[in-house]
């Protein structure tokens, strides 16, 4: 195969208000919960593709209105977590990103098919350990059933350190 | 900027592109200038010309790794900075690091790192530093 070129999609749209709050929707406005937009980027899984992902995540951390030091954070967090999964994808597979961009909050899911169900992620690593510090949690998605995801959230006041 | 102030060309980083150059602004200190951003791709990259920058000439020459075009460093890049900083610390000598933006400083702060390196705004810093404990005349 030739080097990949881009082949990512992004879609976005506004979560639908019965998986927000099914016993208030039809309710009138104000019932609801406010709804956290949803972006979903999918890439080939391809290091190389990475820049792409990082730079969602960077863009919708800026508009959420989380400080710089948070952004920064949840870019390198996003890089990382994305590394390490593309690390382990299926030659040819593709690399899902979410972002579920709440008030004060954004979750991440990454996840991406694997060769061999039992490949392993190490998270006895020097990335792992930088991803715990950056994301306020992280924790990795491996049954053995083919996928292997990471979840990850981050508030937009980032803690001092 | 200082007298090494980037040409033009050297605009904002692009995304996923890697450059480096040695240079030598004054006697007896070497300058690694990196501009892009360092991450799993090209933290190779980057490793490789720190190790052209630890092989400087004489032993007690100032080494230096300026950051300011650096608009990314993820820890596959932190990895490589820090094993440079360890190097250099076994050739008896520290590694300068200069005008990180917060893209740069943020990460080496959050893992503790900074403490490896000598962290310092511009190259201006540096030199001021150097010709500050040289003896007068």
């Amino acid at each position: 195969m030739g080097i990949e070129g881009p082949s990512g999609s992004v879609t976005k749209g506004r979560r639908r208000v019965s998986e927000v709050d099914p016993v208030g929707a039809g309710d009138g406005p104000g019932t609801v919960e406010t709804p956290g937009s949803v972006v979903e980027v999918r890439t080939s899984a391809s290091a190389s593709l990475i820049p792409t992902i990082r730079a969602v995540a960077s863009d919708l951390a800026a508009r959420a209105d989380f400080d710089l030091d948070a952004i920064s954070d949840l870019r390198m967090a996003v890089d990382e977590a994305c590394a390490t999964l593309v690390d382990v994808a299926a030659p040819g597979s593709s690399l899902r990103c979410t972002f579920d961009v709440r008030e004060e909050l954004i979750r991440v899911h990454a996840e991406v098919d694997t060769a061999d169900a039992a490949t392993p992620v190490s998270t006895d690593t020097f990335g792992w350990r930088v991803l715990q510090t950056l994301a306020d949690e992280v924790e990795l998605e491996a049954n053995g059933s083919g996928t292997v995801g990471i979840r990850l959230h981050k508030r937009a006041d980032a803690a001092p350190r | 900027m200082s007298a090494l102030s980037f040409p033009a060309s050297r605009g904002p980083s692009r995304p996923g592109g890697l450059d480096t150059s040695l240079t030598r602004p004054a006697p007896g200190v070497h300058v690694l200038l990196v501009d892009g951003e360092v991450d799993t791709l090209t933290a190779p990259i980057l490793g490789e010309a720190l190790g052209g920058l630890l092989a400087a000439e004489p032993a007690d020459a100032v080494v230096a790794v300026d950051l300011s075009g650096v608009g990314f460093l993820a820890s596959s890049g932190l990895a490589v900075l820090i094993r440079a900083a360890h190097t250099a610390g076994s050739q008896g000598r520290v590694l300068h690091l200069l005008g990180g933006s917060r893209a740069v400083t943020r990460p080496l702060e959050v893992t503790g790192s900074d403490q490896l390196f000598t962290l310092l705004p511009a190259l201006d810093e540096l030199l001021a530093r150097i010709d500050g404990d040289r003896p007068a005349g």
